[in-house]
């Protein structure tokens, strides 16, 4: 079950081939179409002679561009209250006496 | 025909088991049609001629023959000269792979699993061998893998199995699916209590012995029963991992990431979120951004970005900008900016349970649209508390010695306006989750339950929010932490504690979403470590895993 020589084919190939490297992705399809996909989660290549211990990726293989930090927002609470929600909010509660 | 090709492959194997050649052996014993190699027709033609499937007798001659060529079996020495006790399920594994290879007909799927099933059973029993088991580990993890196929295959046309499942002795409803996940799962405790390792179970900083085949196994069985959605059945290898396994993080990334991706759902859909994102979260770090694993890494970003999701973390534009986030955006940032602003409306909207918005069948099938629909409501109800406190709260003067308030009969006004514009029947969602209109206030959302549809003096149920409701809420908010400050029930006032400490008396209300959900969790769980996820060398080389109490998946 080894990886590594598909594996290192593989990302030659997608090198080459691979159009949406820089940035935006080539795709630009309905998104229906694109939503059906299925949920099953496949088996990562593995033929080869090294059968059981072979997936070898290096940390270069996994990195994406900017590196796996800041991948998450952690303080997104939003203090405007010039938008058009709080401006309709601002109105309902003003309609029945409950701003400031 | 003579007996030649028979015997020709039982010389080969006799020559891998001598060599201990086990990718050798796996590439004699090749199980699926169609063959490459012309050679197996012919040896198919030459089963059947010579032992036919219509003769009782021909399994029996089978077994003579291989035991008498293929001598490995027989009892032996080691190099050192100790014995090696004989190996006869080998011989019988072997004449069950040449009756597979005989009798398989594809078309005909129950029999093929049944037929797999027994091969299956048989490999098992020849893997427990303590010294040549390990030479079969190859060979069975390919068969398992075709096994758990098959299973799915079949678990989604059950009409083609039913009698088989209602004639199962004694466990009522077990599926092929479960039945194929716990042959499967035998193999997997053998590779996990081998104890002709070292200690510990690693040597040279690899997985020593059938090992090396424990997440191997474990991830075909995941796989079958996650196919098959049994995923409540999972529970058992993640327990018998925690209890014997060597730690993760010698075995190859492939084997890796897939075991975390399962571990990840199994957590997901057992509510353990933060556990779950942990899990994930290492399994998308691990697993390489060539657009050859980019199916993988898409699944897995979707159960960490949603488990973020539910602890208050939102996705980053780096995220969303990843080839393998595709349309995340259009589906996930309407949630995260109704929950951002407090938007009950647009919330209630896309998490309304006739699936009425566009994206909402797409979430059922990936299995979170519940969760988000569930867990995230409380969240949104945490903004529209700020965003009205924002709005209408009292925030005192420098010399007033009262805290910052809320009058809560605000949030029942706002709650209450958002919620009946959420019931308004036809009206669109606008992409970014928001929609006005001038027109006048729809009637509030009404429930009939659907069996009393249509009798006669059965009056809908009108949800309305009211102070209690609205008070009540609060108080959930501030027991979960997600609110600092304390109701007066009299005034029905919210104050905000700890303003002077936090800078604002808006901070001081509303704390940071993630930081208190995941401490929360984190202490909850007394740390970091996750069931199912071995990270440091268990003391004594692991133990030993009776197999006596091992309750079959099903049960």
């Amino acid at each position: 079950m080894s990886g590594a020589a598909q594996g290192s084919a593989a990302t030659t190939k997608a090198v080459v081939d691979d159009k949406s490297k820089n940035g935006e992705p080539a795709v630009e399809k309905k998104p229906a179409a694109q939503l059906e996909e299925d949920d099953e989660f496949e088996d990562f290549p593995a033929e080869g002679t090294q059968a059981l211990a072979n997936q070898n990726w290096t940390e270069e293989d996994t990195q994406i561009p900017g590196g796996n930090t800041h991948l998450w927002e952690e303080s997104w609470d939003d203090d405007d209250t010039s938008d058009e929600f709080a401006v309709q909010l601002r109105e309902e509660l003003k309609k029945l006496g409950q701003t400031k | 025909m003579s007996r030649q090709l028979v015997a020709t492959f039982c010389h080969e194997v006799n020559s891998a088991i001598r060599n201990e050649d086990a990718l050798k052996i796996r590439s004699i014993l090749v199980l699926e049609p169609p063959f490459a190699n012309p050679i197996y027709y012919e040896l198919i033609e030459e089963l059947r001629n010579e032992y036919p499937a219509d003769d009782d007798g021909s399994e029996d001659r089978l077994e003579e023959v291989i035991k008498a060529a293929v001598t490995e079996t027989g009892e032996g020495q080691d190099e050192e000269g100790r014995p090696v006790q004989s190996w006869h399920h080998m011989v019988v594994f072997l004449a069950g792979w040449l009756t597979f290879i005989r009798d398989v007909d594809t078309s005909q799927l129950l029999k093929a699993y049944q037929a797999m099933s027994d091969v299956q059973s048989k490999g098992n029993t020849a893997l427990q061998h303590p010294i040549k088991g390990i030479l079969v580990l190859p060979t069975l993890i390919g068969y398992a893998q075709i096994f758990a196929r098959l299973a799915v295959a079949l678990d989604r046309q059950p009409e083609l199995a039913q009698h088989v499942i209602a004639a199962s002795e004694g466990k009522e409803g077990e599926s092929l699916a479960e039945k194929a996940a716990n042959v499967v799962r035998q193999g997997f405790l053998t590779c996990l209590s081998d104890r002709n390792t070292v200690p510990g179970g690693i040597k040279d900083g690899r997985p020593d012995g059938k090992k090396i085949g424990v997440y191997k196994m474990a991830n075909v069985c995941l796989k079958i029963l996650f196919q098959s959605n049994k995923l409540d059945n999972c529970s058992m290898i993640f327990k018998n991992i925690d209890a014997a396994s060597p730690p993760l993080h010698f075995y190859p990334a492939g084997d890796r990431v897939t075991y975390l991706y399962y571990l990840g759902r199994y957590h997901f859909i057992s509510n353990n979120f933060y556990q779950a994102q942990m899990v994930l979260q290492q399994a998308y770090t691990d697993t390489p951004t060539h657009e050859n694993f980019m199916k993988q890494r898409r699944l897995i970003l979707l159960y960490l970005l949603v488990a973020n999701l539910i602890l208050g973390r939102f996705p980053s534009e780096r995220v969303y900008s990843r080839p393998e986030a595709m349309f995340f955006r259009e589906i996930f940032q309407p949630i995260t900016q109704a929950i951002q602003k407090g938007n009950l409306e647009a919330f209630q909207r896309m998490m309304n349970l006739d699936l009425s918005w566009e994206y909402a069948a797409k979430l059922c099938r990936w299995k979170v649209f519940y969760q988000i629909g569930n867990c995230c409501e409380i969240l949104v109800y945490r903004s529209l508390y700020r965003r009205v406190f924002l709005l209408a709260g009292k925030q005192p003067g420098p010399m007033d010695r009262a805290p910052p308030s809320l009058d809560l009969n605000a949030v029942v006004v706002a709650a209450a306006y958002l919620e009946t514009r959420a019931s308004a029947s036809q009206a669109k969602t606008h992409s970014n989750g928001w929609s006005f209109s001038n027109q006048g206030l729809p009637t509030p959302p009404s429930y009939v339950d659907p069996d009393f549809e249509g009798m006669q003096g059965v009056a809908p149920y009108f949800h309305q929010f009211d102070i209690q409701e609205i008070e009540g809420l609060c108080a959930s908010l501030i027991l979960e932490g997600l609110i600092s400050g304390y109701i007066s029930p009299k005034l029905k006032k919210l104050a905000i504690l700890g303003t002077k400490k936090a800078g604002s008396p808006v901070k001081a209300g509303f704390p940071n979403l993630w930081q208190v959900l995941s401490t929360k969790k984190r202490e909850q769980a007394g740390g970091d470590g996750v069931e199912g996820w071995v990270k440091t060398q268990q003391a004594g080389g692991g133990k030993v895993v009776r197999l006596a109490s091992a309750r079959p998946a099903g049960s």
